[in-house]
């Protein structure tokens, strides 16, 4: 479970599974140390210590990158000090600048970059081409894109040309699947061949007429269609993948068209613009080298990776992938809000908390309480799930006049709770989960989605221990508490929650919401500034608590997070950590800035997101006080049903 | 039904090349691929015990794709090297047996592999530098106007391959030829963005060395045809031939549905449909005044005798790869519908005759533009015909790498020497501020520098397998081989005539020193000289950009072995 919550933290943010997992090691060697019952005050910690320590101290020392005339110069900062954890001491640097101009040139505009950002994060394994034998100093960025297969006919083309995609095969066949074609005369086959060959000319000639110079094709095509288009003068790229043609899709505008249509002689309307098309020799493969024109704000560009052999450049490309993921995160906020009404400690408090992370859980906790009593769901519930769902969208677009790069993120709001949904269900049936959560409407897809987290986790469970399944989430969310003894555990867990009443308290403590916890673009320096930071703050404000078990854990958390500097410093000098850790504290103490070496930059917006995960995940492990070891995998047979009811 | 086979836990190796078991492997790797190297390299014979064909060679092409390594370690290396060869075809020898020099000289050092790989980086980009600045003594500049240097590179080429088994007649013939099927593939005008053409390799096995011949064209062969027959064609009014390329199969058996079912009714025969068809193709091919008909696959005979019947020549099977060559020739389009011909798709020929090699005949297509040949290549048996193909390719790869960038490294080990004379010179004059750019002490950076030299050196080092010395001199940083059998105390300025590359002679006194091994005492260097004159007519030169390319994959794949902490393998 620990694994599968590290590599979620992981997937969403592109980093940090070494540090989760250090950090939550830390966590729970502390927790032990300090005897059990600190659960609840975990929550109690998340909601009034971190934020305050976040709020009121880190914010201080936050330096914002991507907004001066120098972000290019940021950006390489951010990428070296990430790719430091990912690859070698030789080619970091020399990537990382890479990068930076590719991030540059696919985005102009900063305002541009998050949603560049998104697109490279997903569709980069077509928007680079890698050539294993080249030095990786030889690695280039090239405008437009390159299809990694060879032209099936090139015909050289002037300066602008037009494209158009077709995912069928152009010449009509004799007969098909399930359909028989009689043959009566000899005189009557001949002519039907004769037809298919005049109709597959016309079709090319009809594109030429069109000024088409270009055909993308998701199919092989047969040799007439090839040769047809050389004698129009249409170049051919046969092959596509389905990926390759989205992602054309996505950046021209345009959809595949479908030439056997009505309109077979009127104007083909489905084209993309070309600045060019040229063969590229890449290695000793020859590849389709196509300058799009874009019709989004992306302009595309290609990344030719180079190095000695396959797997360094697979290495480099997810890296690199994984880099766009942690920067994307750069652009994300924290919300916060201002006022934590004193001695509101029960369970209004728990949810109240507005981070749209656990806002999350919050939501996926109600969704699986809905589950516990699915006999007798009631459309009010879903309903008002929903409309929670709605109002956390709303809420922060009611700041955005604040912050204009606040958009982005309130877009990706209503989206979050499906992400955390994926997380659960360990990406393996991460396709079937989030299609159910993007349409909340219907109950049963809700149960689905987590019917299918249980089955997957157990899944996992049973491959890793063989035949010992942790009923770790289950018996958080408590589908099976009926039968097992965990039934106080999930009580207590579903009590810290109350999942619907909230509707309107959430709405109403919206308004009190004032500009971000963490805003748009935060940074500090590498090298366990932020975990110094967050350390002393914690202890500075958990001592305004009363309450000894928040004080025991904010100790706990604040030491747990000072293991990350020391094994960062650990493998340099024995001294180092102290040295740096008394510098750092000093200053603080007398209110000076922090002495700063480093030149490489970190997101603060991870790094929270980072603690956050772990506290969830160590708040999840201490829910669990047995695991039951059974022999037969779990079988989860209602599964099906409810998959036949949709 | 399949088996279950229990899960076999995963092979974990830590530091993986403090093992006694990978640094003997990486050694043997690097003496094999050392004995090898140059003009006066060892064969290697690499057969299988079972029996059936056997390989004799020397070139690291066939050497590394042949041999099985069972460490992933050793694994990196040889595929590293031979994505090089892939991209560049020459210097192979060198960027493995730099590496592994490299890997062994830097392991020896006992300096963090974190700062000996931020410091051979930069090394490599000094290197770099130099190589790629004006004042670089060890490239020269390639004049196209003149053959010379051209053919000193093909020459250097096909030198360094011995298992090729040629004379020196024999090298400097096909110096010669490779350089004019080279020079009739480069395009007559030349546009923005020239494609070159292709030289066509035609085997001619069993057959004397000096038989080989460079023929404008394409050879098609063609077994059925009588030599006695004067070929007579037909042409058109403006005296040329008009051929016909047919990429599709003409035996009429072409149709079958994909998907789906064709029913035939009782009494109707496709086939005669088809043939029908195809004669009909015939007829227009005879009333376009098409002289040639080439067609990829099978011609069926009926068309077959129609056509010659009309006096029109047909040749079939002519294979996939020749469509390119031809099409490109002749500038027809490969037609692939016997229902349509479009007169645009024919092309023209300025000759066809019939030319006949030892026992094989051969259509011989004479294009109006000369930018596809044939080369006839004869050795004497199938191994060193095997071996001389390899060696061709490889020298027509250099060519077109130095057309793109016309420049060439001096050969015979000088680069090597002349490049770690340089290095040995920058290292001591550096400013204090760029050892703390790297994050290191002067002391680790001499250190790593002194394995760096030591390791190019040893490549020039293993260009000699007899018992002779290897100098350099302190002047020009050239590599100098002493013949065996002197005895140590005589004077070397009588023992040397010529430098590794035929640069330098022994004119004056040049200080040699030793290149020694392992145990060389810090040399003190001053920055090597360029030679005087560099128009020699027989230097060795090398390809510059593969041994570029060769030092920098070196440099980056040692930097990536030495810096494995853990192997792990699923062994499933």
């Amino acid at each position: 479970m620990m694994v599968a919550c590290a590599c979620s933290y992981r997937a969403a943010t592109g980093d940090g599974a070494k540090t989760f997992v250090i950090l939550l090691a830390g966590v729970l060697r502390g927790l032990c140390a300090a005897g059990g019952g600190l659960r609840r005050a975990l929550q109690a910690f998340e909601a009034q210590v971190l934020e305050r320590a976040v709020a009121l101290g880190l914010r201080r020392h936050l330096l914002s990158a991507l907004s001066g005339p120098e972000d290019e110069a940021d950006l390489e900062a951010l990428l070296e000090a990430y790719l430091a954890g990912r690859l070698g001491p030789g080619e970091r640097r020399l990537l990382a600048r890479l990068c930076s101009e590719y991030c540059c040139r696919c985005a102009p505009a900063a305002a541009a970059r998050p949603q560049a950002l998104r697109l490279l994060g997903r569709r980069f394994a077509e928007l680079h081409a890698a050539v294993a034998g080249l030095p990786v100093a030889s690695s280039r960025v090239l405008p437009g894109l390159v299809l990694r297969r060879d032209f099936a006919t090139y015909c050289p083309a002037g300066e602008e040309l037009r494209a158009v995609l077709v995912t069928e095969p152009l010449r009509p066949a004799l007969s098909a699947p399930s359909v028989e074609f009689v043959v009566d005369s000899e005189g009557q086959y001949r002519a039907s061949l004769q037809w298919i060959a005049r109709r597959t000319e016309a079709l090319m000639k009809h594109l030429q007429n069109n000024n088409i110079k270009l055909l993308l094709s998701s199919v092989k095509q047969e040799e007439v269609v090839i040769y047809y288009a050389k004698i129009y003068g249409i170049s051919v790229v046969e092959c596509l993948s389905s990926e390759e043609m989205a992602l054309i899709c996505e950046i021209t505008g345009v959809s595949p068209c479908a030439p056997f249509g009505d309109n077979r002689y009127g104007e083909i309307m489905e084209t993309a613009v070309a600045a060019f098309c040229q063969p590229l020799l890449l290695g000793s493969k020859r590849c389709a080298h196509i300058g799009f024109t874009s019709v989004c704000t992306f302009q595309p560009h290609c990344l030719i990776l180079c190095g000695p052999v396959d797997s360094v450049n697979e290495q480099h490309a997810a890296a690199l992938q994984e880099a766009f993921i942690m920067l994307q995160q750069l652009f994300k906020t924290v919300e916060q809000r201002e006022e934590y009404k004193a001695g509101d400690e029960s369970q209004s408090e728990a949810s109240g908390v507005c981070s749209w992370h656990f806002s999350a859980t919050q939501m996926q906790l109600a969704i699986e309480n809905n589950s516990c009593n699915s006999t007798q769901v009631s459309e009010g519930q879903s309903k008002a799930h929903k409309d929670e769902v709605e109002t956390h969208i709303v809420d922060p677009d009611s700041q955005v006049c604040d912050n204009p790069v606040c958009v982005q993120t309130d877009l990706r709001i209503p989206s979050s709770p499906i992400l955390h949904i994926k997380e659960f269900s360990g990406a393996t049936e991460g396709d079937g989960s989030s299609q159910s959560v993007q349409k909340p409407h219907a109950e049963c897809e809700h149960l689905l989605a987590i019917h299918k987290n249980y089955e997957s986790d157990s899944l996992v469970d049973s491959q890793k221990h063989q035949n010992t399944a942790v009923l770790a989430c289950n018996a958080n969310a408590g589908t099976a508490c009926e039968s097992l003894d965990v039934g106080e555990d999930l009580e207590e867990t579903s009590c810290n929650i109350v999942p619907l009443k909230h509707e309107e308290s959430s709405v109403s403590t919206a308004q009190n919401y004032s500009g971000s916890l963490i805003k748009a673009g935060s940074v500090l320096p590498v090298g366990g500034y932020f975990e110094v930071l967050l350390h002393y703050y914690i202890q500075h404000y958990a001592k305004q608590f009363q309450q000894l078990e928040l004080a025991v854990v904010s100790n706990i958390v604040a030491d747990a997070l000072l293991s990350i500097p020391k094994s960062l410093y650990g493998t340099t000098e024995r001294n180092s950590f102290n040295k740096f850790y008394l510098g750092a504290i000093n200053a603080l103490r007398k209110n000076e800035p922090l002495p700063m070496n480093g030149k490489g930059l970190e997101s603060v917006y991870c790094k929270y997101h980072l603690v956050i995960s772990v506290l969830h995940c160590v708040t999840e492990l201490l829910s669990i006080d047995l695991i039951i070891g059974v022999k037969r995998p779990l079988q989860k047979a209602e599964d099906y049903d409810s998959e036949n009811d949709l | 039904m399949s088996r279950l086979e229990a899960k076999k836990p995963s092979l974990f190796i830590t530091d993986p090349l403090t093992k006694d078991g990978v640094s003997q492997s990486l050694s043997l790797l690097n003496r094999i691929l050392k004995s090898c190297y140059g003009p006066a390299g060892q064969l290697k014979q690499l057969h299988n015990g079972m029996g059936g064909y056997v390989c004799t060679t020397s070139q690291s092409s066939a050497i590394l794709s042949r041999l099985p390594v069972s460490h992933p370690v050793l694994g990196v290396l040889m595929a590293s090297v031979q994505n090089h060869i892939s991209r560049f075809s020459d210097c192979g020898l060198f960027t493995a047996i730099l590496c592994c020099s490299l890997i062994e000289n830097f392991k020896s050092l006992n300096i963090a592999s974190c700062t000996v790989i931020k410091i051979s980086k930069h090394l490599l980009s000094l290197c770099m530098d130099y190589l790629k600045s004006e004042t670089c003594g060890c490239r020269v500049a390639v004049d196209f106007s003149s053959v010379e240097t051209l053919l000193c590179l093909v020459r250097s080429v096909l030198r360094s391959k011995p298992a090729c088994m040629l004379n020196k007649t024999e090298v400097d013939h096909l110096a010669t030829l490779i350089l004019k099927a080279f020079l009739f593939t480069v395009p007559c005008h030349a546009e923005s963005n020239a494609v070159l053409g292709k030289c066509v390799i035609v085997p001619m096995k069993s057959r004397r060395v000096m038989d080989s011949a460079v023929l404008p064209g394409l050879l098609i062969e063609v077994p059925e045809i009588q030599l006695a027959k004067p070929l007579t064609v037909k042409r058109t009014c403006s005296n040329m031939i008009k051929i016909a390329l047919f990429c599709l199969s003409m035996s009429g058996d072409s149709f079958s549905p994909k998907e789906g079912t064709i029913t035939v009714h009782h009494g109707i025969s496709l086939e005669m449909s088809e043939l029908n068809q195809l004669l009909n193709v015939g007829k227009q091919l005879v009333n376009d005044e098409v002289g040639l008909v080439v067609c990829q696959k099978v011609i069926h005979p009926s068309l077959k005798q129609y056509l010659k019947e009309n006096g029109v020549i047909a040749v079939d099977r002519a294979g996939l790869s020749l469509m390119e060559p031809l099409s490109r020739m002749t500038g027809s389009k490969p037609i692939a519908s016997i229902h349509d011909l479009s007169p645009g798709c024919y092309g023209s020929l300025k000759d066809v005759c019939v030319e006949s090699f030892a026992s094989k005949n051969f259509v011989h297509l004479i294009p109006n533009d000369t930018v596809v040949c044939s080369l006839v290549l004869c050795n004497r048996n199938e191994t060193t015909w095997d071996e001389l193909k390899r060696a061709c390719e490889t020298a027509e790869h250099v060519l077109q790498l130095t057309l793109k960038e016309p420049l060439a490294l001096l050969g015979g080990g000088c680069t090597e020497t002349h490049l770690a004379s340089y290095i040995r010179y920058k290292s001591c004059s550096l400013s204090t501020s760029s050892f703390e750019d790297i994050g290191c002490s002067q002391t680790q950076y001499q250190l790593v520098a002194d394995g760096f030299c030591r390791s190019l050196e040893s490549v020039a080092r293993s260009l000699n397998h007899d018992e002779g010395e290897i100098l350099t001199d302190m002047v020009y940083g050239h590599c100098w081989f002493v013949p065996p059998g002197f005895p140590p105390a005589s004077s070397w300025s009588d023992l040397v005539s010529k430098c590794g590359c035929g640069v330098n002679g022994n004119g004056e006194n040049l200080k040699w020193r030793l290149l020694q091994g392992q145990f060389g005492s810090v040399v003190t260097q001053d920055c090597p000289k360029e030679p005087l004159v560099k128009a020699a007519d027989f230097l060795t030169l090398d390809c510059y950009a593969a041994k570029c390319s060769g030092l920098q994959v070196a440099l980056e794949t040692a930097n990536l072995i030495s810096d494995l902490l853990y192997v792990i393998k699923d062994q499933n």
